[in-house]
């Protein structure tokens, strides 16, 4: 690949001591890959696989044991505004408003407030929630609220946006909506992304290319390049006979592994 | 909720309702047995006493009195505890180290301090406000600590990967996130506190309720005596309900999180 690389994972590994039975676990085997600037890359893998880790290794939450993760060039150490983290129950702050919540990562790196009201506004509009600047994440609804936690990381211009399972826990229509929105917002802004998933038809849906990780201790199984046309939406996308032979393969790669996989979940 | 809304007088009427049903039992009560007064009083005579008390104008020296030494006390409560919990509910090493101490301390917070406060500080304002500050510290500490905890892990994270630095994150996470248990600690610290300074005002001045309390009982005047103790329920109350409650509205209720209750 002759793009920029955004994001770099090399031979990540990670083990832990279990707290109740005191044994070493080994969350994740070897992992690498790469994700180009403005490149959409799913991790797939079956619960318990550790791909959640990956995800909070990227981030800087959690400490790699071994391996590498460099994002535009420097390597990773604890949590930065290079990466905004869109999680899986959005974790949006209670205490402040729509247009509190989306200006909070200019305000903390010292954006001037003119500038703070334009971002805020520009990304807002791109999530559709023009309007509902003085409302509080309470008074929204599920879809709206991860909507807003994507705004909120997309005003920070982030190197690589990380979304963990977002809209793993949003009914099912809602989150095909969702999935369009953002296929629409990736084409409009064309950010880095990396997103973790354990739905087949999602990761087929919104990305680039599909990281399909073994179960534990994970590695990488097979990463399947999705070269289905944008702009997306499900309607057609979903029809396309290409569209099915990828999910079928990939369900055939998941399901291949359910045999070793290991019963536990993250 | 489609259930009948109540008006606020409608409100106002259910709250009074048992203070009413209290006073109907306690006149009855009185009246029956016919209890002579320097044992207990009738309910017009507390009457009466109150409006003598603010006739003297001796009822606004109390009460000011009193009132300024629990504002005093509950203010260094607040800026003592509040960074001081939330420093023991974002760091495990700070609270692991602090708990046995926290724990032991909780059953002398307040009044057991009065004879010790009176060496140091003298009979007078000092020790009282010393004792009421005491006797909120704790409460307020450990819920303030818990309410930090309680944190959801994915907030903090949010704020950190957003860069947030240590001060910011006091101000903007943590003390706003521990609101809804801050409210609760304040409630309780703040109940600790008026008794606090009701048993310090019994010994350690010359004004306040709690003098007021101890001076009638020298001549048997259980009127007086009820009298204070109804003015003392009444501002804890006022206090509750002006202060406290239009504070959890505003905030924590405004921003959809549960109040944890004591």
């Amino acid at each position: 690949m002759d793009a920029v690389r955004a994001l770099q994972i090399e031979n990540l590994h990670k083990t832990y001591v279990d707290a109740y039975s005191g044994d070493e676990v080994v969350a994740i085997g070897d992992v690498s890959f790469d994700v180009a600037e403005g490149e959409f890359v799913s991790v797939l893998g079956p619960s318990g696989c550790g791909k959640t880790t990956v995800l909070n290794i990227v981030a800087g939450f959690v400490e790699q044991t071994s391996g590498s993760v460099t994002v535009a060039g420097k390597p990773v150490s604890g949590p930065g505004p290079d990466r905004g983290v869109v999680f899986q129950n959005h974790a949006l702050f209670p205490w402040k408003t729509v247009q509190g919540n989306v200006t909070f990562g200019l305000r903390m790196r010292g954006v001037a407030k003119a500038e703070r009201e334009a971002t805020a506004a520009e990304y807002l509009r791109l999530v559709g929630l023009t309007g509902f600047e003085q409302r509080y994440p309470h008074e929204l609804s599920g879809g709206m609220q991860q909507r807003l936690g994507v705004a909120r990381v997309l005003a920070n211009e982030p190197a690589v946006m990380l979304m963990d399972e977002p809209f793993a826990s949003i009914d099912a229509q809602t989150r095909r909506r969702l999935q369009e929105d953002l296929t629409r917002i990736f084409q409009e802004q064309r950010p880095t992304v990396f997103f973790v998933t354990h739905d087949v038809d999602e990761a087929v849906f919104l990305s680039d290319r599909v990281v399909v990780l073994s179960g534990r201790p994970s590695s990488v199984h097979e990463i399947v390049t999705v070269d289905l046309p944008r702009p997306r939406d499900w309607r057609t996308t979903g029809e396309l006979p290409q569209f099915r032979a990828l999910r079928n393969r990939i369900t055939d790669l998941l399901a291949g592994d359910e045999s070793h996989a290991v019963a536990d979940p993250a | 909720m489609t259930a009948r809304r109540s008006t606020p007088t409608r409100a106002v009427a259910w709250f009074l309702a048992p203070f009413a049903a209290l006073l109907v039992v306690w006149a009855a009560v009185v009246a029956a047995t016919g209890v002579p007064l320097r044992i207990f009083p009738q309910v017009t005579d507390v009457v009466a006493a109150l409006v003598s008390m603010t006739a003297s104008g001796e009822l606004f020296v109390h009460v000011a009195a009193s009132l300024r030494r629990v504002l005093i006390g509950s203010v260094l409560a607040i800026v003592t505890a509040l960074p001081f919990g939330v420093a023991l509910g974002a760091s495990p090493r700070l609270s692991a180290f602090f708990a046995p101490l926290l724990r032991f301390s909780v059953a002398l917070a307040g009044i057991a301090w009065i004879p010790i406060a009176t060496l140091w500080l003298g009979y007078g304002d000092g020790a009282v406000i010393f004792i009421v500050w005491n006797a909120m510290f704790f409460a307020l500490t450990y819920n303030t600590l818990l309410g930090v905890r309680r944190i959801p892990l994915p907030l903090l994270r949010a704020a950190r990967s957003m860069g947030t630095g240590r001060v910011r994150m006091f101000w903007e996470i943590l003390l706003p996130g521990a609101l809804p248990s801050v409210v609760t600690g304040l409630r309780v610290g703040l109940g600790y506190g008026w008794r606090g300074l009701v048993a310090a005002e019994i010994i350690a001045t010359s004004a306040g309720l709690g003098y007021a309390l101890f001076l009638a009982q020298k001549t048997f005047s259980t009127d007086v005596i009820i009298a204070s103790m109804v003015i003392i329920g009444v501002l804890w109350l006022v206090m509750d309900r002006l202060l406290l409650a239009p504070l959890e509205r505003r905030t924590v209720q405004r921003w959809g999180m549960t109040a944890a209750r004591p």
